[in-house]
């Protein structure tokens, strides 16, 4: 019976950290949809108005086509990127797995300015192109802008997503096509494909579901048609209370969590993971000279594709003066001097809240997974879909709640609204960043076999014990992938913690590029901080994945696969 | 047309096929011939290289050295899909995104088969292995022995000029395993399909195959027919993987014109009527070869004195573990009722009949 | 290096961290005078004063706050009944006007002398006392030089000089629900030119716009980078681009108005003395020289100071064309604040592909049209101008205080009534808009094709 009694007090304890963090904050803001504004009374009304703008309609259907057309291009980038790693022995698998991730590290509104200056109507490649050719292609206008970044930042999620799947299948799946005279696309359309399709609905979902919701991207990009944008513009403007930027709040989160759950259902009882029996991942093999070449450049091509915010940052870092030109003037280090002796903070803060964050994120990941896995506990599943949901609300709502909901409560001994203690923002970055760890966790608990707990039970290890000893250890690969994505997309947010910095010398790295870039001064050093932060979120996450492979290799010794 | 006309049966030939996971020699000079029919089984231990050889026949794994020949064309080079070889997989390999019946299907699929023709063609084969009520469901709806079936019709369905089983019937119970292996057998004579059986467990190979070769350390040991290996084993490899068999290792003398073997602890034995090759070996016996007296027997040329050290009742035997020397030597005796047994501690005398005892080299 | 500075906060953060879980008693902060200000100025500015005003009080701790002038208001609306800012400095005086109408600003009154009541034609301090001008800004138009030339664009003098074909596709400017100060020039030229003609010179210079950035900054982030080459911009923003050293530069046009930026005391501030402290050193002669630094450029509000200033530096106070010809109303402004950004956005903004269409089917027309004398088809062409310029309201509704109420609902109390709801008059607005322009493409059309 005690054993009864702990897991329904952490689960109730998770309970009331959602609660209080997420759903009452997030209540709080959205409640104004539901509301007549001039009565205050309950109504729908203002979704009628919503449905009955051709505005916010057409708003709406741009969202939609932006992210559905992120997913396609997404695609574009990931598979052949995941083919070559699962697919061949040579060097570019490795290039392609630590790159790869990079572009999820994009620093906010400096990476919108530096695709600007690289792809922009008058950025570098087209300048080259109307010099070479006299055409200017239009990357970054209107809403090609916006799906071409939204591409590019968001395609390691599939990529991630679907190497892992197309690791995992038994590998005989693949030599029984082979056998009965399958081979090439045929064989990949008919069977790899089919069978890596739930990792690749689970990486396209989040795609979808990123691009759907992303208002950074819109914004620099001055794309207002987009309902993540109408949202922002209508909640953010002075003195306004207009309910509209709060009815399509609940859009974006009913329709996100639509879209989990579309994809869910799509997955579900498809998990064709190898059940342990046999080698998996794909037959690799060496490739040939032309082979090489070609794929290499293919390789080549999509990285600096994908690496080109990055590039065009570097230079912009470096850069005096950039300005319709394909290079900027001369160079210097005089930004990164300036970063060094003025912001140290910056980046301190960041490295400490986005860690705190991340920290929070797989302990209470870990704490989820097991008690919807491994416990009875009624209504554990909600855990889950609430702590999930958390990937459909946007960073404004969530701010705004945050305000609404903790100013009026000061936190004892230091005497100050918790809304303005720096506390706030790591909350924030928690519960924004909780869906990523919660999927990383969960997915190694599923992995983790019942039986192995059971021998520990039956050892006399208690559950506590067993947990620490023997579950927690076996996830460790799981929990230090959720801890790096937590981490990596903490370190960059900016939505949330914009409306919840209250001194400068809380702030994070975030906060610290979008004040360098409200001024012509401020682009290099901002470039700067930003090429920082992918730095250190880039280390890090190397790291990691070394310490997730070490570990994996000790676990295989170990069990003698 | 149906899958069990139209039979014409293939030879297999391998010459000196070598295979190396990098440094590590995986299969060494490989030769092995195999009749059109045949049912052909490769035994051996876990990491002999037996599954290495199959899979190489199938176009898996390394490119070999060596040719592998069906009839005269050489497949060593083919592309796995260009070889027309059916192979069964251990785990059955069956796609769980598919049902039974488009997994059948798949290779007909793919050799472009006319619609209707495969329609029909997967029946045929479904009913052969007794399946085709199921025919819709997916593989993880089925069971062990059902899945070994589905795996089976749809390697036969496409009429491979060569069947290759890959230790088929491991991932079943004990007695689904006998049940299945007649079933395999059966479907193979039907077909008359020249197949291999690749198996560690002897008794399989024994009951199922016309001939095999045993496997160790990727080079063949020894090929024949069960009852060859079992009885004229050439080595003491093959002597010890194929039955429980006594074994005595020595140096061979000549004592008076006339071979005899010394092993340890000054034991001595003549090897009279008994072809010895080399100056180091042993003899080998089965247990059932040798015979329990009373002390007080007569020796001859093989009588060897001991102690009864173990005894186990097997049911139709009984197996005696005697110290000679400081050897032990095993001795089954047949068991009726009412049959004097000895006991522990005894006083024995071993009788072996020379035309029982092998010398092999070691 | 890049630690050691910070270790101890670390740690002591780490500390607090555990605390707020399981509140564990921590000694209490030392009392240390601080001072809080949300600002919308950049970092180059804020830090300039912030090092100064710490130099001349070492026992002050400065924090700047920075946000967007429209997120600020928001920041300290939410934040107003546990309130922890002090100071409140922006531009734009609506924005300060919309933090005085809802109570949350304090009273000042400046002990510093010497300041003129006005600057252009607009006063300087708030006539209520609660805010306070430091330095006069303006808006104008500034330019890419290297983009103008590669593209063989002459360089623009005046607000009509932006309405011709030439200008197509190669300007941008803020929106005003977005920037306060954006707001000022649409209301500029509003009251310039008057409501009718004001909109219809904005539709039509918007008629060419590149884009309509999010940020005020974003326009001239985006001339300085030659995504476009013109941009409409507030003074400082042109003249501090160009002392950083981009190819750009910058004018007044004649219909201009030169508007304070502006310093309040946040109501409840914490810290009023320290507030009052940091008012009273920014109007002081040290803090006024601070503007003319080429990273800030900012108008004086003390005309002794320009004689520091570097040459062809505009001074109002003795060049009096500057922001002469408007007298901006700012009660006129106010009233109707909300309202025109709503109307901005959805004639503009929102529809910015359809106005843009519209205007480049007139401007193919008029050039087709060139040297021939067509009176049909001028007719036609005038008909579409008229139909991009129609408004769905007329001034007089624009300063009808109910209706402008729509627009700016805050119901204090559960009985409070507001009338109507903005996303049903913006739902209305719209449709219009937008079929006035898909008509004025069809007439423009019909005239080119004659």
């Amino acid at each position: 019976m005690p054993r009864l009694r702990t897991s329904y007090l952490v689960a109730l304890a998770l309970a009331f950290f959602l609660l209080v963090f997420l759903v009452i904050p997030v209540g709080k803001v959205i409640y104004v949809a539901f509301q007549d504004s001039s009565t205050g009374a309950l109504t729908l009304v203002n979704f009628v108005d919503f449905f009955k703008t051709s505005l916010f309609r057409e708003s709406f259907l741009n969202s939609l086509y932006v992210a559905g057309m992120s997913v396609l291009f997404a695609s574009i980038i990931a598979m052949p990127l995941a083919y070559f790693t699962t697919r061949f022995n040579f060097g570019g698998s490795i290039l392609i797995q630590t790159l790869g991730i990079v572009p999820l590290i994009m620093p906010p509104f400096v990476g919108a300015v530096a695709m600007q200056l690289f792809f922009g109507s008058n950025g570098s490649v087209n300048l080259l192109l109307d010099q070479w050719f006299g055409i200017n292609i239009p990357f970054m206008e209107g809403l090609n802008g916006v799906i071409l970044v939204e591409s590019i930042h968001y395609f390691p999620f599939i990529l991630i997503n679907l190497s892992a799947a197309l690791n995992n299948i038994d590998r005989s799946m693949e030599e029984a096509a082979q056998n009965l005279g399958s081979t090439g696309m045929r064989l990949f359309r008919r069977i790899v494909l089919p069978l890596a399709m739930p990792g690749y609905l689970a990486g396209a979902s989040l795609v979808f579901l990123k691009a759907f919701d992303d208002l950074g991207t819109p914004l620099l990009l001055n794309v207002n048609n987009m309902l993540a944008t109408q949202a922002y513009l209508r909640i953010s403007s002075i003195g306004i209370s207009d309910p509209m930027g709060y009815v399509i709040s609940v859009i974006l989160v009913i329709f996100s969590l639509f879209s989990l759950w579309v994809s869910m259902l799509a997955s579900r009882g498809k998990d064709y993971s190898g059940g342990g029996k046999g080698s998996s991942g794909l037959l690799k093999r060496d490739m040939k000279g032309w082979e090489k070449i070609g794929a290499y450049c293919l390789i080549i091509f999509l990285l600096l594709m994908v690496l080109s915010p990055h590039i065009s940052l570097l230079l912009l870092s470096f850069g005096t003066i950039w300005s319709y030109s394909v290079l900027p003037d001369a160079f210097t280090t005089a930004h990164y001097a300036e970063v060094f002796s003025t912001t140290r903070q910056y980046i301190t803060n960041t490295l400490l809240y986005a860690g705190i964050a991340a920290t929070f994120d797989v302990a209470i990941g870990v704490a989820i997974s097991y008690v919807v896995l491994r416990t009875k506990v009624f209504g554990r599943r909600w855990l889950d879909y609430i702590a999930t949901g958390a990937l459909a609300v946007p960073g404004v709502v969530l701010g705004i709640g945050y305000l609404r909901t903790f100013n009026d409560f000061n936190v004892p001994i230091i005497d100050k609204p918790l809304a303005s203690w720096w506390v706030i923002i790591v909350i924030a970055l928690t519960i924004r960043r909780l869906p990523y760890a919660l999927r990383a966790c969960t997915a190694a608990l599923h992995q983790v076999s019942l039986s192995l707990e059971e021998a520990s039970e039956n050892l006399g290890a208690g559950k506590t014990a067993t947990v620490r000893k023997i579950v927690v250890p076996l996830m460790a690969g799981g929990i230090v992938a959720g801890f790096v994505t937590s981490f990596a997309t903490a370190t960059v947010e900016l939505s949330a913690t914009l409306m919840l910095v209250t001194a400068e010398s809380d702030a994070p790295l975030a906060y610290g590029i979008y004040v360098f870039m409200q001024s012509a001064a401020g682009r290099g050093p901002g470039a700067a901080l930003g090429l920082i932060a992918v730095l250190v979120v880039a280390s890090g996450s190397y790291l990691a994945h070394h310490f997730i492979e070490r570990n994996k290799r000790m676990q295989a010794t170990s069990t003698g696969h | 047309m149906s899958l069990t006309t139209q039979v014409q049966a293939v030879r297999l030939r391998i010459e000196d096929v070598h295979i190396s996971f990098g440094p590590t020699k995986v299969l060494q000079g490989i030769n092995l011939e195999i009749e059109p029919g045949e049912f052909f089984a490769f035994l051996g231990p876990s990491g002999s290289g037996k599954s290495t050889l199959l899979r190489a026949i199938a176009g898996f794994g390394p490119t070999p050295q060596g040719r592998i020949l069906i009839n005269d064309e050489d497949i060593a080079s083919l592309p796995p899909w260009k070889r027309d070889v059916g192979m069964v997989f251990q785990n059955y390999a069956l796609w769980p995104h598919l049902t039974v019946q488009k997994n059948v299907a798949f290779g007909l699929e793919e050799r472009k088969v006319p619609k209707a023709e495969i329609f029909s063609r997967v029946e045929e084969a479904l009913d052969m292995v007794g399946l085709s009520h199921l025919a819709d469901r997916h593989p993880s709806q089925l069971s062990g022995g059902q899945q070994q079936r589905v795996a089976l019709a749809r390697t036969i369905v496409v009429r491979p000029r060569l069947l290759l089983l890959d230790e088929p019937l491991s991932n079943l119970d004990a007695n689904l395993r006998v049940q299945m292996r007649t079933d395999i057998l059966k479907l193979q004579r039907k077909l008359g399909l020249t197949t291999i059986f690749v198996t560690h467990d002897q008794e399989e190979a024994n009951t199922i195959s016309d001939r095999m070769a045993v496997l160790d350390k990727g080079i063949i040991q020894q090929i024949g027919t069960p009852m060859d290996l079992y009885d004229y084993p050439e080595n003491s490899f093959v002597a010890h993987f194929l039955g429980t068999t006594n074994m005595i290792e020595g140096e061979v003398v000549t004592v008076d014109g006339s071979a005899v073997l010394k092993a340890g602890g000054g034991l001595e034995l003549s090897l009279l009527d008994i072809s010895v090759d080399g100056h180091h070996g042993a003899i080998v016996f089965r247990p059932q070869s040798v015979h329990v007296n009373p002390e007080t027997a007569a020796s001859s040329a093989m009588n060897l004195s001991g102690t009864i050290e173990s005894l186990e009742f097997l049911g139709s035997t009984v197996r005696y573990g005697v110290k000679v020397g400081k050897i032990t030597v095993l001795a089954d005796e047949d068991h009726q009722r009412g049959k004097r047994v000895y006991d522990k501690m005894e006083q024995v005398q071993l009788v072996i009949p020379q035309e029982q005892v092998l010398f092999v080299k070691a | 290096m890049l630690l050691r500075g910070s270790c101890r906060t670390i740690m002591g953060r780490l500390a607090l961290s555990a605390g707020l879980l399981i509140f564990l008693a921590l000694p209490a902060q030392a009392l240390e005078k601080q001072l809080t200000v949300v600002t919308s100025y950049p970092k180059d500015l804020t830090t300039a004063f912030k090092q100064a005003f710490e130099k001349q009080h070492p026992d002050v701790k400065v924090e700047m706050l920075k946000k967007k002038t429209t997120a600020g208001v928001k920041y300290i609306q939410e934040t107003a009944s546990n309130n922890s800012s002090d100071l409140f400095w922006a531009s734009a005086p609506d924005a300060f006007e919309v933090l005085k109408e809802d109570g949350l600003l304090a009273k000042y009154t400046v002990k510093a002398t010497g300041i003129p009541d006005v600057i252009g034609s607009y006063p300087i301090n708030d006539p209520d006392g609660f805010y306070k001008g430091f330095a006069g800004s303006g808006y104008g138009i500034m330019w890419n030089t290297r983009y103008l030339k590669a593209k063989k664009i002459p360089v623009p003098q005046e607000w009509n000089d932006l309405t011709q074909s030439v200008y197509h596709g190669h300007t941008g400017m803020s929106a005003p629900s977005r920037s306060g100060t954006t707001h000022l020039t649409v209301e500029t030229l509003l009251q310039g030119e008057g409501w009718d003609k004001g909109w219809a010179l904005m539709k039509e210079i918007a008629g060419n716009f590149h884009t309509v950035t999010e940020r005020s900054f974003g326009v001239p982030d985006g001339v300085n980078s030659g995504q476009f080459g013109v941009g409409i911009v507030i003074d400082f923003f042109g003249l501090s681009s160009k002392a950083s050293g981009f190819p750009v530069d910058f004018v007044y046009p004649t219909v201009t108005t030169l508007v304070p930026a502006n310093i309040a005391i946040v109501k409840n501030a914490p810290h009023p003395e320290a507030a009052a402290a940091f008012i009273e050193f920014l109007l002081s002669e040290a803090g006024q020289d601070m503007l003319l630094d080429p990273k800030i450029m900012r108008l004086p509000v003390r005309p002794e100071t320009y004689a520091k200033a570097p040459k062809d530096f505009p001074n109002p106070f003795t060049d009096h064309s500057i922001g002469a010809k408007v007298k901006f109303d700012v009660v006129k402004s106010k009233s109707r604040y909300n309202l025109v950004n709503s109307m901005f956005d959805v004639m503009i903004t929102y529809r910015l592909d359809d106005l843009r269409k519209a205007t480049k089917a007139i401007q193919d027309a008029e050039k087709a049209m060139a040297g021939k004398d067509n009176a049909e088809a001028a007719k036609l062409i005038a008909e579409a101008k008229a139909l991009i310029a129609a408004l769905p309201i007329d001034e007089t509704k624009s300063l009808d205080t109910e209706f402008a109420a729509t627009f700016k609902k805050k119901r204090k109390k559960a009985t409070d009534k507001v009338t109507g709801r903005q996303a049903e008059v913006e739902q209305q607005w719209d449709s219009m808009v937008k079929d006035n322009y898909a008509k004025a493409v069809k007439l423009a059309n019909k005239a080119k094709s004659m």
